[in-house]
């Protein structure tokens, strides 16, 4: 009964302080879909895979979201046609590369400057490798989940604009004048360009709301899993397992990716283990709790299938593992 | 969207809203995200009345947007609407006393306090946190000796204690519940049985520092001088 209570708890502390985020989230995501033309936006990127994955981890700066704000923000991107490594680039650099948590962490961090740099740093290069490797695939369907591939634009060589007229091996079209189609996935921007002001802006309260509805379900999910996780294996077990230059940095890998708290104050919560780790080890959680958590695993199934999900995870844990591990032995 | 949506998603909005005018939202999470909250859930409030209204007055706008979702409609407003009925009628509970012991804590202090602090000059005016920051500034039990001490806290009964002692102690918060930990000290009874205050129960304790062997470790321990059980107080943690 103890147990049932503190979870239930832990659950809505979770979901109350995640709640305000994702909402500011699915706001820029629907004002990205109606009111931004998507070939302007993907003009001002650049085009290397490379530059992509930077743009990508800095576009935080832009869009001052956590973790589960910029869910649905990356989502939107992509079906607005911007490259993979500018996705995942921002998916796993803008909950950290912006304003506000680099404010907290200075804050919380103001004697060790280190790892105020190393946090920005390492995230920086994380995001932007792990973006670089995602880009080698240039088709990112089979990627994505289903729903998400459908409105995902024709791949790049073909004019957004023009209607186009074969090859589209599956889908709905609107008949144009002069017997010309236009698919229906290319849609968003294009009806919305016909819509007076105001019916503008009501699509984007439309969306506003069905895009909480489906995305606060999965959070709810979510949280409901890490706040088990939390009840069940209590977070000392995770610390137990040790002090050691390798072992620390696994514990706080782990612990960063159970407690799932926003990355804006978790430099704080860090900042109370700094007595008992090694700077490695808390340089870990800084970087990679903000990208890989448990309630943000469900988010974030809902743009990729869970395979594409575990790459994404492991090659970010491995990056993350490896430069910590190495800051522990050699500085 | 249908009306069931907008339900949904309104009774989230007043969860949260609720959370606010009850003051359990400072059972969940730090002070600074109140804004963030309550901003939160009178935009779901206001957006899910207003859209409400839109679908009554003029059927013609758009009201759905195409595109197949992770999870079925249905199943997110079900997830929506009974989570948040949970929330409206079940309070949030703070977390009690065998949490406190359990995380091992209160005897280790493995985690340093992070925020600044100015200790009150007159120690009786310390709370149970400036009292564990101060340990941890200067941990060393005889400077404090003799020093007046008055904390409010709950009561921790560890398992093996002797019949004369307990601990105060109190979560300390640095976002919300999902990262609380257990700050506290020990107190030593002149008089009676520690079993006398059941454990959770909320005190205020006044008395004197005198330090003590514990587990092998010198420790700061309050003797008890005079003892006030109070009410629960609205906001249970420290920051």
């Amino acid at each position: 009964m103890a147990a049932l209570q503190q979870g239930l708890t832990l659950f809505f502390s979770l979901l109350v302080e995640a709640m305000p985020f994702l909402v500011l989230g699915v706001l820029f995501s629907s004002i990205l879909w109606l009111w931004v033309e998507p070939e302007q936006l993907l003009k001002r990127l650049p085009r290397h895979p490379l530059g992509g994955a930077v743009a990508g981890a800095v576009l935080g700066c832009l869009l001052p979201v956590c973790e589960c704000g910029n869910v649905p923000v990356a989502r939107r991107l992509l079906t607005q046609g911007i490259p993979a490594s500018v996705a995942v680039g921002f998916l796993l650099g803008a909950p950290t590369i912006n304003p506000v948590v680099i404010w907290s962490t200075w804050v919380a961090f103001r004697d060790q400057p280190l790892l105020v740099w190393g946090r920005v740093g390492l995230t920086l290069l994380v995001a932007v490798m792990v973006g670089w490797v995602f880009s080698v695939q240039k088709d990112l369907r089979p990627f994505l989940q289903p729903a998400v591939a459908q409105m995902l634009p024709l791949p790049r060589s073909q004019p957004l604009r023009e209607p186009a007229l074969a090859g589209v091996p599956t889908g709905n079209f609107l008949a144009l004048a002069g017997g010309k189609t236009l698919p229906l996935e290319t849609l968003g921007w294009h009806t919305s360009r016909l819509l007076s002001r105001r019916g503008r802006w009501q699509m984007v309260w439309v969306n506003v709301l069905s895009e909480l509805r489906e995305l606060t379900g999965v959070l709810i999910l979510g949280t409901a899993v890490a706040a088990a996780i939390q009840v069940l294996t209590p977070r000392e077990v995770i610390l137990g397992l040790g002090q050691g230059p390798v072992t620390s940095v696994v514990a706080m890998l782990l612990l960063g990716v159970v407690v799932s708290i926003c990355s804006t104050v978790d430099a704080f919560f860090a900042l109370s283990f700094a007595g008992s780790f090694t700077t490695g080890a808390l340089l870990a959680f800084l970087v990679f709790g903000p990208m890989v958590d448990l309630k943000g695993v469900s988010l974030l199934l809902t743009v990729f299938r869970p395979r594409a999900v575990l790459y994404l995870f492991l090659l970010a844990g491995l990056f993350t593992f490896v430069l910590t591990l190495a800051m522990n032995l050699y500085l | 969207m249908n009306g069931l949506d907008l339900l949904a998603i309104g009774a989230w909005g007043l969860l949260l809203l609720k959370y606010w005018v009850t003051g359990q939202l400072a059972v969940l999470v730090h002070p600074n995200y109140f804004p963030l909250t309550v901003g939160a859930g009178l935009l779901l409030v206001g957006l899910t009345a207003w859209q409400g209204w839109v679908r009554w007055r003029e059927p013609g706008q758009p009201q759905t947007v195409a595109g197949g979702q992770l999870l079925p409609r249905a199943w997110g407003r079900l997830l929506l609407l009974s989570t948040a009925v949970v929330g409206l009628v079940v309070a949030p509970r703070p977390f009690n006393s065998h949490l406190a012991w359990e995380s091992g804590e209160l005897l280790n202090m493995t985690r340093t306090l992070p925020q600044p602090f100015r200790p009150a000059s007159r120690p009786e005016e310390r709370s149970l946190v400036d009292w564990v920051r101060l340990l941890h500034a200067y941990p060393e039990p005889d400077a404090y000796q003799g020093q007046k001490a008055k904390v409010q806290g709950f009561v921790v009964h560890p398992p093996q204690s002797p019949a004369n002692r307990f601990f105060i102690a109190r979560f300390v918060v640095t976002c919300c519940a999902a990262d609380a930990y257990p700050v506290g000290l020990p107190v030593v009874l002149t008089a009676g049985e520690a079993k006398t205050y059941p454990a959770d129960t909320w005190l205020e304790i006044q008395g004197r520092m005198i330090t003590g062997e514990i587990q092998g470790q010198r420790r700061l321990i309050l003797q008890a001088e005079k003892i006030t059980p109070i009410p629960p107080p609205a906001n249970p943690y420290l920051y």
